[in-house]
């Protein structure tokens, strides 16, 4: 059953793997104690493994061997053999058995024999206690090793993703991030703590056994063994083309899945344009591809154990027959007669074979990905995050709050420059409002000054220091920022506003809340301060979201304040309030506003109109205007609607377009 | 992203049958979801009986080890006899069931049974695999099956179920039932009942081979059953609530780690990295030591289980060997024990798994049913005619609306006339009833008092379809589907002709961006494909809408997060849609009031005012605070236009 989770999983090859693993160990080095004891169990579980069928062959060579041959009497001990009947069955048993020679070899009385049996019966359960505990201890050990190893890998990394700068998240989407991060790490942790034990235990053990088995005849051995091959074939070949098979299952259910996911959260749509038919058809459609997908990998996965259970019996069935017929024929093998108790061991061994073997074949593969998966993760902690702090870097001192770019040109590919040549000076307290189209690099601009990005040239100085020759903590601890999609966390409201500062008390906070104007509708929720958000800030409104988002930025008191405006449109006296909470914040900071909204750009004291990169007008709103240039069309772009619309009454606005007189009869 | 959904309930909470996953289920759903099997008859019989084939063939082969073990012994004993002087052959023969002839018989040609049962191995062991293989193959195939008739069903039901039925359940939670508790269910229904079958015929057929080979021993080693049945049903019902907390603290570890991906400036900004790494180092934690919970006892349990069987083994090793001894028992007999031994065993683990995931599966039987059996409360009612083509005409005589199980009404008598070609504005704040109303109009909900008329249908009496398809809808916030963008606009009419889409784009002012993807129309969006943007999305479901020609149409005038030239282009194809046909508007902008034949104000589910802008201006109190409000900025414009045409 676990063999079936298993190959379902998406597999990787890795692709250095001695460097990888190399890596990787460095890791384990803390833990050499508890690996070395994981070898040491591993070694005396698999010798109790091997030992449990010689010994009960012992047990037939040296007590019921003689007793199974000797004594044939329906009342037992009938017939005393007389001591000359020198036959040759006995003596192989005889000559196989080493553990109580003297019981063999005399002739032994009935109560000698239960005697011996009853101690090698303890001494064999002795071996399966000993066994039992190795086991679990082996696997704990090495499990607890595994999950520490990971917890540092899994603690490095995301410390690791801290570090990384702004450059790396725009190339990396946060969802493929997070697959790729949960899904490596998955794999690993049942790596490290389950199935490298389990194979590495299971090629000891097989190894050992066939050494065994070698030792006490290799030429039986062989000819028992001979089936082994073949096993381990058909397990390699229908697990493979079973994890071929759930590739395409993967896919099939991620299309089944879409359309559920899809077909539920769109509902009212669905509703709305009548597409019910249509979509259950659909589904119904990609549920079958998926269903038919599926049985076509089950049928190898169900075909394996069948096969390897055939084969074990093939494996019995030919350590029975060959060395039956050997013995009644009193033929010897490689030099030496079999015996009763060699049959019997044998047939243990063979037994023995099944699980490790396939035990191997299907989680080698999995090992492989788990390899892949750390290498992809060491991949992602080789990343050299773009901002780095100097060595030796000071604090930034307490910020008055004049802040100059002069020349700055920035890029985030290569040859593709997103700013050419950008100079300003802001006074402290002065509001400075960028306006342009999507792509002119007002972002870019805005992520310059608290060095989340770097300048390719030029330089940012804020009091006349450069941003790059100071200690990152102390710079971005005196800027806020209120982004336009207000991120929350899921905890509390009280944890949310907080997070900027994260000392402050309840009463800061309540007094940020006030300042944001948001003091009212937190108290409106359900637990208040303390009602917890749902994932992303779920169940607050786009305005509420923003009002937050002020308060966190209010409770940290920056000097410089950055604001990208939220363009949507929210309610009319939550705009209102957004607007009195902004006016309230950015008094008497040097503030920096992507701006969306007329008021904010008309009391702006100075605004840069900003395209493709440049700064291609700057003024005041009204020089501005009065330039007649591309911020008086954007300017008019955004207002011209409103001054058409009032004159022209409903509905006697020419037929705009061919669709809407398509073919509808008159009514 | 966005929170808000586009009809949802205002501040509607969770609650309703939804609740909690926990809570078992009873025998009762279970037995009525085994009534599917019943569709595939004739694979579960195969299935069961190739079961039957696969273990009578698996019990056959310890029997011929022992055939061959016995053999062996037989001869070489009687050679030994004959071997004997003959004074003392005679007086051992004496004491032997069995004539000379018969002794040298097998002294002489002991070989023929040992190939003739080698044979049989192979023959039995051959059948065994083919059988199990039928077997395993056939149940995996009736489960998949089960699963796509469950999940059609569940889909098709999940269509169907009206906007009140959403409202009570998220979709996260009817996604878990389509998948989880679906694929829980087929497993034990498909499989799991078979594996519970073949390990009680395997125990009992075992068991009974033992009993008839030697009753004594039987006897002896039969006590540790029921210790290996009980840790493992323990166990079964252990590891549930064990793995249950894994995967809860890795969730929080996931969700820590995905926070601190997507607000990574938020983080950065604030300078909260130490924070947030002890908080994930913290979780990491959490999960480490629950995990290394789990390994304990795991680490306990399978050596424990194992220790026992091989018990079981020890204890045939003496107790056997003592018969041996005294000749009660034969070494073939005896070994073939100890091979019977391990079929007694593995059942016994199995059937333990099968009674944890029995429970389970009747909790997701019973969560299925659930869905299954839901009420749908907006039906065609029998007799239903379809709509025919409609003027447009839209009156609410006296409606009152309330929400499932809620005694406070969300409209009260609200009763109004909207003649066809219209443009009434919903005027409001949030929860005073203008979704409520939009969603009362497409019979989305159906009223709890008053009646709701199209032309001079009510919408109860008409088929749903045939009066939908009159109705088009476009939100602020704009779900799209996978599939390419054609696929989208042609959404509500999948056989409109390629020229129809790309009027109705144009027309949405959606065309030129289309266009300007390398695959045009046939880009692919939604969750795999390209990714629209906030404005480009609305201008794609104002093509849908579009295209579906509507009569009536209701719609959300806001825009959001888009720039300043996209607003305009939405805003005006918005109002091109709004020609000629009766229009629902929850008006964000003043210049949709303003123009508006006709004005809801609504406070608290009442109407509280009515009337064009004109009138309200000069009636309404609360008509004329939104309109200021609204026009702080506005009012700014209407001061500067002129001077800047001066200019």
């Amino acid at each position: 059953m676990f063999g079936d989770r298993m190959l379902r999983q998406e597999t990787l090859k890795p692709k250095s793997v001695g460097a990888t693993l190399a890596r990787f160990s460095q890791y384990f080095r803390p833990y050499w104690f508890g690996l070395t004891v994981v070898a040491v169990l591993m070694a005396v579980n698999a010798y109790t493994q091997v030992i449990g069928p010689v010994l009960i062959g012992q047990a037939v060579d040296c007590y019921l061997a003689p007793a199974a041959f000797g004594e044939g009497g329906e009342e037992g001990a009938g017939i005393q053999l007389p001591a000359e009947t020198d036959l040759q069955t006995e003596t192989d048993s005889q000559a196989n058995c080493w553990y109580a020679p003297e019981v063999a070899t005399g002739s032994p009385v009935r109560n000698d024999l239960l005697r011996g049996l009853l101690n090698i019966t303890l001494v064999i359960t002795g071996y399966y206690l000993v066994g039992s505990v190795t086991g679990g201890l082996m696997f704990f050990s090495m499990s607890w090793t595994g999950h520490h190893v990971l917890r540092r890998l899994r603690v490095r990394l995301f410390n690791h993703l801290h570090r990384l700068s702004l450059g790396f998240y725009t190339r990396n989407e946060t969802g493929d991030l997070m697959s790729r991060i949960t899904n490596d790490s998955d794999t690993i942790q049942q790596v490290v703590s389950f199935a490298l034990v389990q194979v590495l235990s299971s090629v000891l053990l097989i190894l050992w056994i066939v050494w065994q088995m070698v030792v006490m005849n290799w030429a039986y051995a062989l000819i028992s063994l001979s089936i082994v091959p073949v096993m381990g074939l058909a397990t390699l070949w229908f697990s493979n083309q079973a994890r071929k098979a759930f590739r395409v299952t993967r896919q099939s259910i991620g299309d089944v899945n879409a359309e559920l996911e899809e077909g539920i959260s769109g509902v009212r749509e669905v509703q709305a344009f009548s597409r019910e038919e249509t979509n259950i058809e659909q589904f119904r459609q990609s549920n079958a591809v998926n269903r038919d997908a599926n049985v076509k990998a089950v049928a190898y996965t169900s075909a394996l154990a069948p096969t390897l259970e055939a084969l074990g019996f093939l494996g019995i069935a030919i350590v029975v027959g060959v060395g039956g017929v050997l013995l009644l024929r009193g033929q010897t093998l490689a030099g030496s007669a079999i015996s009763l108790g060699l049959i019997v061991t044998f047939l243990g061994f063979a037994q023995r074979f099944n699980m490790p073997i396939s035990q191997i074949s299907v989680m080698w593969t999995n090992i492989q990905s788990a390899i892949a998966g750390v290498e992809r993760i060491f991949e992602l902690m080789d990343e050299v995050p773009e901002v780095q702090e100097k060595f030796g870097a000071r604090p930034m001192p307490a910020i008055r709050g004049a802040i100059s770019l002069h020349n700055v040109e920035a890029e985030y590919v290569p040859g593709e420059p997103v700013l050419k040549g950008i100079n300003l000076n802001a006074s402290p307290g002065e509001t400075v409002a960028i306006v342009g189209p999507t792509g002119a690099g007002k972002t870019t601009i805005i992520n310059l000054i608290p060095r989340f990005w770097d300048v390719t040239g030029g330089s940012v100085r804020i009091d006349g220091i450069d941003v790059r020759d100071v200690q990152l903590y102390s710079l971005r601890e005196q800027i806020g920022i209120v982004l336009q999609d207000t991120y929350l966390f899921s905890s509390s409201v009280m944890d949310n506003i907080r997070f900027s500062r994260a000392n402050a008390s309840d009463e800061e906070v309540i007094a940020a809340a006030k300042l944001a104007q948001a003091h009212d509708f937190i108290q409106r929720l359900p637990d208040g301060y303390e009602t917890v958000l749902g994932e992303r800030g779920a169940g607050l409104s786009q305005g509420q979201r923003q009002l937050l988002a002020i308060a966190r930025a209010a409770l940290a008191d920056p000097r410089i304040l950055i604001l990208d405006e939220a363009t949507s449109s929210v309610d009319t006296r939550t705009e209102q309030r957004i607007q009195a909470a902004l006016n309230d914040l950015l008094k008497g900071r040097t503030s920096f506003v992507i701006a969306h909204r007329l008021s904010t750009i008309r009391s702006a004291d100075q605004v840069l109109v900003l395209q493709d990169g440049e700064i291609i007008e700057r003024g005041t709103h009204d020089g501005l205007l009065a330039q007649r240039g591309f911020y008086y069309e954007l300017y008019m772009n955004q207002f011209r609607r409103q001054e058409d619309l009032p004159v022209q009454p409903n509905g006697s606005r020419p037929p705009a377009s061919p669709v809407s007189v398509r073919a509808r009869p008159a009514t | 992203m966005n929170q808000r959904r586009p009809f949802g309930r205002p501040g509607g909470g969770p609650g309703g049958p939804g609740g909690p996953r926990e809570g078992g289920g009873s025998m009762k759903d279970l037995g009525r979801s085994m009534h599917y099997l019943g569709r595939y008859k004739i694979i579960t019989s195969l299935a069961y009986a190739a079961l039957f084939i696969s273990i009578g063939a698996q019990l056959i082969v310890p029997q011929l080890v022992q055939n061959v073990l016995d053999a062996v012994t037989d001869s070489v004993f009687a050679r030994q006899i004959l071997a004997l002087p003959d004074s003392e052959r005679a007086t051992a023969i004496e004491q032997l069931p069995l004539s000379v002839d018969q002794l040298t018989e097998r002294a002489v040609s002991p070989e023929g049974p040992i190939y003739w049962a080698m044979v049989f191995i192979v023959v039995f062991s051959l059948a065994r695999g083919l059988f199990a293989f039928a077997q395993a193959f056939l149940a995996q195939k009736v489960s998949q099956d089960l699963a796509f008739d469950f999940r059609n069903e569940l889909f098709e039901k999940i269509q169907r179920l009206s906007f009140s039925y959403h409202d009570r359940n998220r979709t996260g939670q009817l996604m878990i039932r389509a998948t989880d508790d679906v694929e829980k269910l087929r497993m034990f229904i498909g499989q799991g009942m078979l594996l519970a079958v073949q390990s009680i015929v395997l125990l009992i057929g075992s068991l009974a081979v033992l009993a008839f080979t030697n009753l004594t021993l039987t006897l002896i080693i039969l006590p540790v059953l029921p210790v290996a049945l009980i840790l493992f049903m323990v166990f079964g019902s252990v590891a549930q609530s064990l793995f249950g907390e894994i995967q809860r603290r890795l969730s929080t570890l996931n969700e820590i780690l995905q926070e601190n991906l997507a607000g990574i400036r938020v983080v950065k900004a604030f300078v909260r990295e130490r924070e947030e790494q002890d908080r994930f180092d913290n979780a990491a934690e959490r999960l480490m030591d629950q995990h290394i919970r789990v390994s304990k006892i795991f680490s306990f349990l399978f050596p424990f289980i194992f220790l026992i069987s091989n018990l079981g083994q020890a204890a045939v090793v003496y107790w056997g060997g003592r018969q041996i001894l005294f000749d009660t028992l034969t070494l073939g007999e005896w070994q073939k024990f100890s091979l019977y031994l391990i079929y007694v065993f593995f059942p016994v683990g199995q059937l333990g798994f099968i009674v944890a995931q029995m429970s389970q599966a009747s909790a997701s039987a019973k969560r299925i049913f659930e869905i299954l059996d839901a009420e749908n409360e907006v039906t065609d009612k029998p007799g239903a005619q379809p709509m025919s083509q409609v003027h447009g005409r839209v009156s609410f005589t006296d409606v009152t609306f309330r929400y499932f199980n809620s005694s406070e009404p969300v409209l009260q008598n609200v009763s109004f006339e909207a003649q066809p070609g219209e443009t009434v504005a919903l005027l409001g704040g949030t929860g005073s009833g203008k979704s409520t109303i939009i969603n009362l109009i497409p019979r989305f909900y159906d009223v709890s008092e008053g009646r709701v008329l199209i032309d001079d249908w009510d919408v109860r009496d008409v088929t749903l379809d045939s009066m939908r398809r009159q109705i088009g809808i476009v939100l602020q916030e704009t779900n799209l589907f996978t599939g390419t963008i054609r696929d989208n606009i042609a959404f509500g009419r999948p056989d409109a002709t390629d020229a129809e889409v790309h009027a109705a784009a144009t027309a949405a002012a959606a065309h030129d961006f289309i266009v300007s993807f390398p695959d045009g129309y046939q880009t692919a969006v939604g969750e795999r494909g390209t990714t629209l943007s906030g404005g480009q999305k609305q201008r794609v479901a104002i093509a849908r809408a579009l295209l579906t020609d509507p009569r009536i149409l209701i719609l959300d005038d806001s825009t959001s997060s888009v720039d300043v030239a996209t607003e305009v282009l939405i805003q005006n194809a918005l109002d091109r849609l709004m020609v000629g046909r009766t229009s629902f508007v929850i008006a964000q902008r003043i210049s949709t009031v303003v123009n508006a034949d006709q004005i809801l104000v609504l406070d608290r589910g009442r109407i509280v005012d009515r009337g064009n802008h004109e009138e309200l201006m000069r009636t309404s109190a609360i008509y004329t605070d939104i309109y200021h409000s609204q026009l702080v900025e506005d009012a700014a414009v209407e001061v500067e236009a002129p001077l800047v045409a001066e200019v």
